[in-house]
């Protein structure tokens, strides 16, 4: 790259404004707003951290953390066993796995607000009616508590990216190459040795993407939350980015919404980022 | 190098002949309007149900006064339509007449409120209907769209029935004796429950129900609660009495209930007695079953001791114009507002067309065109009324931050009556503390 000519920046040029206009400068402008009272059209002073001391003391901002924190935590480890556990499943030599491969992924092609709503549905209608007919209490009431919304969100996040997941690991499981597998066999590996000693190694790059997909997508969902639950019943299963949103447009408090935004983000990149710099390490250790 | 050259000119002509295209579009793109002496007003307003109706009107308008142009544009839903504004502002498209929800606006957007109080429409209002929206100086910078009222909406065939009179139920122990009755023959009288009590919109709670047992301490004026540092809220137990008395009597489970199950699935197809909302539904329940609502529902006042007999009449939204614009078209834009509610022909409009109860005088010899703004209009009329307060806490923060989940809190039986009441009132003085207003 020495020969950074005037084409070469005009050829650049392009991607840097529009780069520069939707994304370097509203971030720029918002850590701006940040420090300021901004009311979405004007401010009138600069406030220095006073935001960031208010988010703090928010209860609705660390409840809204610590949901979040725990939907991450279970729909990483449910997306990543589920999804390899299809791939595994539909890489297997048998009739139909070509079928099943297009009905794991299907759910994925479905808007996550629609899906909001299916699933609204089945847990309001469909689980209710099944709960007053056999009875079973814990099929009643879906989505008027914390506990049932939570686990609402997670069924309906893992039953829609499970298959997006399955794809990506179905790719690294096409790509080890059988002479190992047929060598371990010969051997006399186990299918659980193969597995644990061959297989799972060799598609350490593929549980990195997922890892990274399934961490920043779990902390940035927001669509699925809003249709489902919104945030309700009293805000107990308002995740972060719903939390920032309603601070802003239902609130109108929008600089300590941009406040919250830039938390936001400094705590999905540095774990992510941490993630992906761990993941990588094992992957060249194994 | 030199090889290059020819190359690397062709290379810069083709950027400049870009860029000097870009420009020329531009240039092309802002010199469009602007011919002769018409006025050209833009509307930007947040009843998005009545867009259709308010493009018609304009077009009308513009038949009758053809130097005015007029160009509606609707938001829908009081959450959406704030940032939109700000936004036209910020990117200097701002409009000529805005919508305002009530205090918390007036203050918001301010530097762009003209005085209205000079104009024809603004002396017709009928007494009460601008204290929400004067300005600093007590001057109106908003002019209302209408008149709105809600109570518990019945249905007139299950009243029947029964045998009850829904008019008769004054007070609260009319009222619960009833509910009672109803209760015990749900069977026979084919209904799931005798109200149908929406927990999930807890805004049917915060704003409506709510403003019933605050009202009164504020005289009904959203202004002098929205400057007042702490909310007495002195009529809280009345306020319990008539949570309960729905929410144990509704069709269950509460908390998965929302508005269009309430509306649209409950009482529009008979499975309830009455439920708690306003003459707006009426649309709704049109569309599901036209018979049943032209024929066979009516609304009652939600007794509320020492107020008996009184609808809560109020404005959700009032028309704001826009003082940074021009004279000629603050001037076209207040005339506009001035023939719509105050001409013949903008009489008619309102009432026929657009179905608004008027918050104006001068309407006696009209007629409402549903049973539901029908009550409202005779109540209004007969200035049986007590005043909405709750805009004057709809556009803070207290009302999704603390009121909503307090009240979904204690309807999720999480939380004592007396814990939501404390962290309601508290949640306020905090939040006026802070505010400096």
């Amino acid at each position: 790259m020495k020969n950074k000519s005037l084409s070469f920046w005009l050829f650049l040029t392009p991607t840097l404004v529009a780069l520069a206009l939707v994304v370097f400068i509203p971030v720029l402008e918002g850590l701006f707003y940040s420090f300021t009272n901004w009311d979405g059209l004007t401010f009138t002073k600069v406030v220095g951290f006073q935001n960031y001391i208010t988010l703090f003391q928010d209860k609705a901002f660390i409840n809204a953390f610590w949901f979040t924190v725990g939907f991450v935590i279970v729909t990483v480890i449910m997306l990543n066993v589920i999804g390899l556990g299809l791939a595994l499943l539909v890489t297997q030599k048998f009739k139909g796995n070509n079928f099943l491969r297009t009905v794991f992924f299907m759910p994925n092609m479905i808007g996550g607000l629609i899906l909001g709503f299916i699933w609204q549905f089945i847990f309001t209608q469909g689980f209710q009616a099944l709960g007053n007919a056999m009875h079973l209490s814990w099929l009643q009431n879906w989505l008027t508590d914390e506990t049932t919304g939570f686990w609402g969100l997670v069924i309906v996040t893992v039953w829609q990216m499970s298959g997006y997941i399955m794809i990506i690991y179905i790719a690294y499981l096409q790509n080890i190459p059988n002479e190992i597998i047929e060598a371990a066999k010969i051997d006399g590996a186990t299918a659980w040795q193969r597995f644990t000693k061959i297989t799972f190694p060799m598609i350490a790059p593929a549980f990195t993407v997922c890892m990274f997909l399934t961490l920043s997508n779990g902390f940035k969902i927001y669509d699925q939350n809003l249709s489902l639950t919104n945030g309700g019943p009293y805000n107990s299963t308002q995740m972060l980015a719903m939390d920032i949103v309603n601070t802003a447009y239902n609130s109108g408090n929008f600089a300590l919404s941009e406040a919250k935004a830039i938390i936001f983000f400094i705590i999905v990149a540095a774990i992510s980022l941490l993630q992906v710099a761990y993941n990588r390490k094992r992957e060249e250790d194994l | 190098m030199k090889k290059n050259f020819w190359k690397r000119l062709g290379k810069r002509v083709g950027v400049i002949a870009l860029a000097a295209g870009a420009a020329f579009m531009l240039a092309a793109c802002s010199n469009s309007s602007s011919s002769g002496k018409d006025v050209k007003i833009t509307i930007l307003q947040g009843k998005v149900e009545n867009n259709k109706q308010f493009k018609q009107i304009a077009k009308e308008y513009e038949k009758s006064h053809p130097n005015v142009k007029i160009e509606v544009t609707s938001i829908g839903g009081g959450t959406q339509y704030d940032p939109v504004l700000k936004t036209r502002i910020s990117s200097g498209n701002a409009p000529t007449i805005f919508s305002l929800a009530g205090p918390a606006d007036v203050k918001q957007f301010k530097a762009h409120e003209a005085d209205l109080s000079d104009t024809k429409a603004a002396k017709a209002a009928q007494p009460g209907t601008l204290d929400a929206v004067k300005n600093d100086q007590g001057k109106a910078v908003g002019l209302p769209f209408n008149v709105e009222g809600y109570g518990f909406v019945y249905n007139k065939k299950v009243f029947e029935k029964a045998g009850i009179d829904p008019e008769s139920l004054t007070t609260v122990d009319k009222l619960t004796a009833a509910v009672k009755q109803l209760d015990a023959q749900k069977d026979q009288l084919g209904i799931k429950g005798v109200f149908a009590l929406p927990g999930k919109e807890a805004w049917i709670m915060s704003d409506h129900l709510l403003n019933l047992y605050v009202a009164q301490d504020y005289n009904g004026n959203a202004q002098k609660l929205y400057k007042s540092k702490t909310m007495a809220f002195s009529k809280n137990a009345d306020m319990k009495t008539m949570l309960d008395l729905q929410k144990d009597y509704s069709i269950k489970p509460v908390m998965q209930m929302d508005y269009s199950a309430q509306v649209n699935q409950y009482f529009s197809q008979g499975k309830t007695a009455m439920i708690q909302q306003g003459d707006w539904i009426y649309p709704t329940v049109e569309g599901i079953d036209k018979n049943f609502a032209k024929n066979d529902i009516g609304m009652i006042p939600i007794p509320v001791p020492g107020e008996e007999g009184k609808l809560p009449v109020g404005t959700s939204l009032y028309w704001a114009v826009n003082s940074q614009k021009s004279t000629a078209e603050q001037k076209a834009a207040k005339n506009f507002l001035d023939w719509l509610y105050t001409s013949k022909a903008g009489k008619k409009d309102v009432v026929d067309t657009l179905h608004f109860v008027p918050a104006y005088k001068g309407y006696d010899n009209y007629k409402m065109k549903d049973p539901l703004t029908s009550v409202v209009f005779k109540y209004s009329q007969s200035h049986e009324t007590t005043g909405w307060a709750f805009p004057g806490y709809t556009g803070t923060s207290w009302d999704p931050d603390v009121a909503q989940p307090n009240l979904q809190k204690y309807l999720s039986g999480k939380q004592s009556w007396d814990k939501t009441v404390q962290n309601m009132t508290d949640g306020w003085a905090k939040q006026q503390k802070s505010a400096n207003n």
